[in-house]
């Protein structure tokens, strides 16, 4: 038997990997947080320094159907 | 300032489930009956109860969204349901680890067990709702109805179900302080159902003080079948012997006799009876469930910003294009 699975020892094994699977979690989770929040404030600064998407503008295309001479009284 | 609080506030979260997880193995006894292998109770309920939570918050922003249409207020449901999916998930897991020590076998489709899969489907159609609908506004609302609908079944799935059903292993009666199981009362010669178990009442023989029930215990399907001697002291008013059931660490207890009426009251006792009377496994219990709280609320904080940045970039992507 492995020495891991001893009676005696096999509940520091287990206490270990639960540590070990929660350290990785909150890293995970840290990081995560970190970026995320990261995205968040350098979203918010572009927005507040575009004037643009400020104070966003309607915008619209013409587009002509017909060419200029085919205009009705031009005929 | 604020954000360094909220960092302290993160590190805190950290270092008090480490002291869970340390605790759960170092700092809480063994449980009568079921040695090192019930120290997961600690990570069972706690979960459960987080799933709840979760749910509940949903519901709460689905609401909000319904009535301001803010997408932030999406955002915080979604982010809510999808954390008490994964809660609710770790309390199945969990549960089926304890179910296979306790029962023998991962999944039995106990009320319990069947309770809490419906759950997990109804959440998962709500997600499988929101993949389904490509237009953003119509996608919330949607939801948000959703959710209010599912919120509804999940206190009837979650505490209702499983106790109104006569015939569950899950062990309220071991792990609830305050609650109790009522058990069964059969006459001499009569049958009952303890859990998943036909029980038969054979005999009670007086001797002295004390009252030895003779039960015949059949296994599921009645594959098998065994005489139990449970007994019970009229004096004290307490149980004696509390015979195992076969190839379970529950037992069958006699709690109660009347020998005018020739019945007796039977119960299946779990293993851990009135674990939370022990300081530490409470102590540590209650810091299992502020910790897991807190873990909730933090993964909500970063799932729901995420979300967030998510629609954000599309929008620009969107407007851009």
């Amino acid at each position: 038997m492995s020495v891991a699975l001893e009676a005696g020892v096999a509940i520091y094994v287990a206490m270990a990997v639960a540590l070990a699977v929660w350290i990785g979690i909150f890293v995970y989770l840290w990081r995560l947080d970190a970026q995320a929040s990261a995205l968040k404030r350098e979203l918010e600064r572009e927005q507040s320094e575009d004037p643009v998407e400020r104070a966003p503008a309607p915008r619209a295309t013409v587009t002509r159907v017909r060419p200029a001479s085919s205009e009705p009284g031009e005929g | 300032m604020v954000q360094r609080l909220a960092r302290l506030g993160k590190l805190l979260i950290g270092l008090w489930l480490a002291g869970v997880a340390i605790a759960m193995f170092l700092v809480v006894p063994q449980y009568e009956g079921l040695g090192n292998a019930g120290r997961i109770v600690i990570m069972h309920v706690p979960t459960a109860w987080v799933a709840v939570v979760a749910f509940t918050v949903s519901a709460i922003f689905s609401a909000r969204y319904l009535w301001r249409r803010r997408p932030q207020d999406d955002d915080y449901a979604l982010a809510a349901a999808e954390s008490g999916f994964l809660f609710t998930t770790l309390a199945t897991v969990t549960g089926m680890i304890f179910s296979q020590v306790v029962w023998g076998v991962y999944w039995n489709w106990d009320p319990r067990q069947t309770s809490i899969f419906v759950l997990l489907l109804i959440y998962a159609a709500l997600f499988a709702l929101r993949a389904a609908i490509d237009e953003p506004q119509r996608r919330r609302q949607l939801s948000a109805v959703y959710s209010l609908f599912a919120f509804v079944t999940m206190p009837f799935l979650v505490f209702v179900a499983p106790r109104i059903a006569d015939s569950t292993l899950h062990p309220n009666c071991a792990f609830i302080q305050g609650s109790q199981c009522d058990g069964l009362t059969l006459e001499v010669g009569k049958i009952g159902l303890l859990g998943d178990r036909k029980v038969q009442l054979l005999a009670l023989e007086r001797n002295g003080d004390v009252v030895t029930a003779q039960v015949k215990v059949s296994e599921p399907g009645l594959t098998a079948e065994r005489v139990l001697s449970p007994s019970f002291d009229l004096v004290h008013e307490e149980m004696v012997a509390r015979p195992e059931f076969p190839g379970l660490r529950y037992q069958l207890g006699l709690e109660a006799v009347d020998l005018e009426a020739n019945s007796a009251l039977l119960n299946i006792e779990a293993p851990g009876t009135g674990l939370l009377e022990n300081r530490r496994t409470l102590f540590t219990f209650l810091a299992a469930i502020i910790g897991f709280t807190a873990l909730f609320f933090w993964m909500l904080s970063v799932r729901a910003t995420l979300l967030g940045v998510q629609w954000a970039l599309a929008q620009r992507a969107g407007g851009r294009l």
